[in-house]
């Protein structure tokens, strides 16, 4: 081990916003790459440069002959090393009984490639650069076979299939809701609506390139493994499974990771692959990705088409919601794309709104693309986006005041808790007060005046909101495990098993401790990762990590403050007091302390975030160049512990929907080639693409766990891709344009604006 | 081939390759890891060190060109001491994961040489080649101007 | 990337020398487009000569009929210097407007201009202000230079000294940057040459840069500036044709706005 992660300094009269920072600011932070051992191999993976082929023939003859070369690894050897695919976490059940039909990404291709970029082989090399020369002398044929690039060119009748087990190309026909009570419902309506959204691909672009390091202990037989993930529980468990090397025999250490989205949440063919290799030669094995090859092979986010239609009455109240979905699995099921399509979908299909009958029917679709998996919200902001703009249209459709439509549509407080037709529990939300506050910090009323304004000035402006609902993640082991110990100068350290990738955790939990046990904030340290300890927890995700580990230190303080009454009045505390922690545990001796290790331990479900958000634009018609004047936030995120790190929460998640919904797009063209391989052509929001949030939240906690916290790590994006799509739209049906895709580009909203003729 | 450089205010003489980067002698060569690469088309600015007082992307600049240079990474600017570059991004909460972190606060270094009192326009354009995915920016934008006032003040 | 070696030059002959006897041999000013470019794989050479320090491709002066900038200058030199900002304001402009900051203080005029990226930035007022590449064994004028798409009238091993510009009455660029290369979707440079006459050039949006006669003539009459037509537009997944045509006719708006 060449470094280890800096332990806590801070210098005096410097207000910290987080524990965190100082290493950060200072480069002493300890990132994958950072770690590289002495004697470390390198790894270079060759990659199918075609969407679909078979595999004729490799010959790697040269490759094994090349300077510096250690092993190469085809399929043969993965398979030889008892290693496989890639596992798969969800399945559902389908539309009249059926099982769903999975493919699973094999480790290195066998025979045929389904992607741009699907990993084929590994070369292992004293020297990156050795490695990479000696990869371009692989002699690979493939037949390259036309590639089904997108979603209907897969579904359509007679269409070649990618799988063997998969006929169609549909993994899955799932539905939720009542079918027959929407048709009713829609039969009877005065009014309907439709309106199609899809989401396109994305790349998530974390800054860190994704990158795994291992190093196999021959004595003790264990392999450890460094790598950026979500949390180290759930990365061992999918290596393990995918490398066929018991459990016991990996250690997954993850200390400062740069951003993840939910793309560290799953491992990847370079994860086994590196872990198989360190194994067999007996030296450290690394690979750390070029950002082309991270851009290439990274599962990518979105990829859904969600098709609503809405029956009203004709006050506006809504009858039924129905969604016909499409969702984009990509070449294989290697992350939750299952779980996105199918329960992420429906789970809040009825957004904020009381609809006496719902139905979702989604076709979960393999396509010769990367895999889609989860990103910032999977799934979440998809639907919410597909309920917001809908409702608009329906709005604009029909005469209605969209404002005035949600209102006499929100679920109203005293129907809570609120089972939707479709059999989600949410606990209270106040739909009426964000609403009303972000009307007001708005000045929604006063946009007439300003949209004047800017005509005259040559420019277009529009104002929309978004009224959103998202679920949480739900968790998906029985609960949430931290324990706890005291040192010598009475600091708490937490061992927990879910890793921030800047969500600030350290801090966070530091301050929950404060809260319910008087111990200053700054003698808490939360050790993510595995040390040594077998717990049980979710890792970070789904926005529910605050709530989730949070609520098992919750406990774990309860625990101790139990305790340490206990020992304290052993020792001759008088009754009916307490000690004061901090001056206390430094005095007692090491026996006396490890009295007051505990374990805290918590079991927390979906929770409901949302609010509503306001977003005003102006577009230059002359460039088709859209500015944001104003946006405004007001949520509902249940008890808020850390204010400023929600607000940082909150300002990145609503530039990551900015970015899908002005400038992001990962295209792949009618051979299945990605023309969007660099930042040269994928374009990334910069500063300045979006002003401050305006950010207010109700501070109204929820029941539903201990922290009374309900998440935000996810808020930010699910309201602003509508609110800021709605604002487009505001201005495009001005200006005859019915409908429009994201990304609003400069270059597609002036081909809005000015059609061809 | 060999090259000397001040890394830090500290004399290096090492011996490189003709294709090694500037960021591999400090990554490498150095040990001075926290200077990141986050991208391969020059475009991200996470590899932003000085050289010779000048912001430049390290993963663009080859080690034989920095032969004679004075370099400042992340490590060297602080000191014993945080820069008020470095307070101010900690104190307006202007990091989430801070892999972008060194680069970016190296980049509004040199920016605040230049503009010691920038305008809006100057920031943005002053952070045009560095990248964030995490803060959403408007936090970065707040420390710069915090970092300078603070400049200005203890140069007043 | 490919191993290669790398030597400073200890003077123009050297490097000349150097590249007329070893044909891989390639030399490197900024490096912002090499670099990159041999990191990708997307070439191979056996060593890089570093012309970048060499007093000879340094520097900026103004004389009585023309502005000269070495071809080594960078490109935040050339926006922040006080006589090009008084001789051809336009061209202080440009330089501001390429990349961003930490490519400005690497990347050289006589590397961009022996590039000629379509969607490079100096092209467009090296053409616009009658300019002539001057290298080390001849002299070049803008309109001979530019040969297309990544193409120009530089000889093997040949090597761009400096660039001599007119001085214009009035200068201009206007630039729509690429959402993600930041390069020139239209860019457009106008200069008014005096007895010379008005020029209009246009980058970004073809196969190079080209003149925009149309739009010199409109200027000339006091007339709006009309729609691009030009046989060679680019048109791709960001962007059509038409939309290119567009924005270079805004950009011109621009331009001559600033010059009202």
């Amino acid at each position: 081990m060449s470094a280890v992660p800096a332990s806590e300094t801070s210098l005096p009269g410097v207000r910290y916003a987080r524990r965190e920072d100082h290493r950060l600011i200072t480069g002493t932070g300890a990132f994958t790459d950072d770690l590289r051992p002495e004697q470390m191999l390198h790894g270079h993976v060759i990659r199918s440069p075609h969407a679909r082929a078979r595999i004729v023939r490799i010959d790697m003859t040269a490759v094994k002959a090349a300077p510096g070369v250690r092993w190469v690894m085809t399929a043969e050897e993965v398979v030889q090393q008892g290693a496989g695919s890639l596992p798969n976490a969800f399945t559902f059940p389908g539309r009249g009984g059926t099982t769903q039909q999975v493919a699973t990404m094999p480790v290195l291709a066998r025979e045929q490639v389904l992607f741009v970029g699907q990993p084929v082989a590994m070369v292992v090399a004293d020297t990156a650069a050795q490695a990479q020369d000696a990869a371009d002398l692989a002699d690979i044929e493939y037949e390259e076979l036309d590639p089904l690039v997108t979603t209907d060119q897969a579904l359509e009748p007679g269409a070649s299939q990618l799988h063997p087990n998969v006929p169609g190309n549909l993994s899955l026909h799932f539905e939720s809701g009542d079918e027959q009570a929407v048709a009713e419902a829609f039969a009877r309506a005065p009014l309907i609506s439709r309106h199609r959204v899809h989401t396109q691909r994305l790349v998530g672009f974390p800054m860190e390139p994704r990158a795994v390091i291992a190093s196999h202990d021959a004595s003790t037989g264990i392999t450890r493994l460094f790598t950026p993930s979500q949390g180290v529980t759930g990365m061992l468990k999918s290596v393990s499974a995918a490398s066929g090397i018991p459990a016991d025999q990996i250690e997954v250490l993850t200390y400062d990771v740069g951003g993840s989205f939910g793309l560290r949440s799953n491992p990847y063919s370079e994860h086994v692959l590196v872990v198989l290799a360190a194994r067999h030669l007996g030296r450290p094995v690394g690979w750390t990705g070029t950002r082309s090859e991270v851009i290439v092979s990274e599962y990518q986010g979105r990829a859904l088409t969600l098709s609503g239609s809405v029956a009203l009455d004709r006050d506006g109240r809504i009858l039924a919601l129905r969604f016909d979905d499409i969702i984009d699995l990509g070449a294989f099921s290697a992350g939750p794309s299952s779980l996105i399509g199918a329960r992420n979908l429906s789970v809040t299909m009825g957004g904020s709104y009381r609809i006496p009958a719902l139905y979702m029917n989604s076709k979960l679709v393999y396509t010769n693309a990367v895999p889609m998996a989860a990103y910032r919200g999977a799934g979440r902001p998809d639907i919410a986006f597909a309920i917001e703009t809908l409702l608009d249209h329906a709005a604009h459709e029909h005469g209605f005041d969209p404002v005035q439509l949600r209102r006499i549509n929100f679920i109203p407080p005293e129907a809570f808790p609120y089972k939707t037709a479709n059999g989600t529990l949410y606990d209270l939300c106040e739909f009426h007060r964000t609403l009303d506050r972000a009307l007001e910090l708005s000045d929604w009323a006063g946009f007439e005046a300003r949209r004047e304004a800017a005509a005259r000035q040559g420019k277009l402006r529009g104002i929309g909101l978004a009224c959103y609902l998202e679920a949480s993640g739900a968790g998906a082991v029985p609960a949430d495990t931290v324990q706890g110990d005291f040192d010598e100068q009475g600091q708490l350290t937490i061992y927990g098993v879910t890793g921030a990738s800047g969500q600030g955790h350290e801090t966070s939990f530091a301050t929950i401790v404060e809260q319910e046990l008087g111990l200053p904030a700054h003698r808490v340290r939360y050790a993510a990762g595995y040390h040594g300890r077998a717990l049980m927890g979710n890792g970070t995700g789904g926005s529910r990590t605050l709530y989730g580990a949070g609520s098992a230190i919750v406990e774990l303080c309860a625990r101790i403050r139990e305790q340490a009454q206990a020992l304290w009045t052993e020792l001759g505390g008088a009754a009916g007091s307490s000690p004061e922690l901090a001056s206390w545990i430094p005095k007692l001796d090491a026996a006396q302390r490890a009295r007051l290790s505990a374990e805290g331990k918590a079991q927390s479900g979906s929770t409901f975030p949302n609010g509503t958000h306001v977003a005003e634009i102006e577009i230059d018609p002359a460039t088709g160049i859209t500015d944001v004047v104003r946006y405004v936030a007001v949520d509902d995120l249940g008890r808020v512990i850390s204010p400023q790190l929600v607000l940082g929460q909150l300002q990145g998640g609503v530039v990551q929907g900015w970015g899908q919904v002005f400038c992001e797009h990962a295209i792949y063209d009618e051979r299945g080639q990605l023309s969007t391989g660099s930042l040269m052509d994928y374009a990334l929001p910069k500063a300045g693409c979006l002003p401050a949030v305006e950010a207010e939240q109700i501070q109204a906690r929820t029941e539903l766990n201990r922290v009374g916290a309900k998440g935000v790590g996810e808020a930010g994006c699910t309201g602003s891709i509508p609110a800021l799509t709605n604002a487009m739209m505001n201005v495009l049906r001005r200006q005859g344009v019915a409908a429009m895709d994201t990304p609003f580009t400069p270059a597609r909203v002036w081909e809005a604006l000015n059609p061809a003729a | 081939m060999k090259i000397s450089i001040e890394v830090n205010g500290k004399a290096q003489s090492l011996e490189v390759e003709g294709r090694t980067l500037l960021v591999e002698v400090l990554r490498e060569h150095l040990g001075l890891t926290g200077t990141h690469v986050g991208c391969d088309t020059s475009q991200c600015g996470c590899c932003t060190v000085l050289v010779d007082g000048q912001g430049v992307k390290s993963c663009t600049m080859l080690a034989g060109q920095a032969d004679g240079c004075r370099i400042t990474t992340i490590e060297g600017l602080g000191g014993q001491s945080l820069h008020p570059v470095q307070v101010a991004f900690t104190e307006c909460h202007a990091l989430q994961c801070g892999f972008c972190t060194p680069g970016m606060i190296m980049s509004v270094t040199s920016l605040l040489a230049k503009h010691p009192n920038p305008t809006d326009e100057q920031i943005i354009e002053g952070l045009a080649g560095n990248l964030c995915r995490c803060t959403g920016y408007a936090n970065i934008i707040a420390a710069v101007r915090q970092a300078a006032s603070a400049m200005a003040g203890s140069a007043a | 990337m490919h191993a290669f070696e790398y030597r400073r030059a200890a003077s123009l002959n050297d490097a000349v020398g150097t590249l007329a006897t070893d044909g891989d041999a390639r030399p490197l000013a900024g490096g912002m487009t090499l670099i990159p470019s041999l990191k990708h794989r997307l070439n191979q050479v056996s060593q890089l000569i570093d012309i970048g320090g060499l007093a000879d491709l340094q520097g900026i002066s103004v004389q009585a009929d023309h502005l000269w900038i070495g071809a080594a200058m960078r490109h935040q030199q050339v926006a922040d210097s006080a006589e090009v900002a008084r001789a051809a304001p336009g061209l202080a402009q440009l330089a501001g407007l390429i990349g961003d900051p930490q490519v400005r203080a690497r990347g050289t005029i006589g590397g961009s201009v022996a590039n000629n990226d379509p969607a490079a930035d100096y092209p467009a007022a090296v053409l616009a202000l009658d300019a002539v590449v001057v290298t080390e064994r001849r002299e070049l004028a803008a309109a001979d230079f530019f040969q297309g798409f990544f193409m120009t009238a530089l000889e093997p091993g040949e090597l761009i000294t400096g660039i001599r510009f007119k001085l214009p009455r009035r200068s201009a660029y206007a630039k729509f940057k690429h959402p993600a290369s930041g390069y020139a979707m239209a860019g457009v440079f106008a200069a008014d040459l005096g007895a010379a006459g008005l020029r209009v050039t246009v980058t970004g949006a073809g196969g190079g840069v080209f003149r925009w006669t149309a739009a010199e003539q409109a200027w000339a009459g006091g007339s709006s500036v009309p729609t691009l037509e030009h046989p060679d537009l680019l048109e791709d997944i960001h962007a059509p044709a038409r939309y290119r045509a567009h924005l270079a006719k805004v950009m011109c708006e621009q331009a001559l706005r600033q010059l009202a």
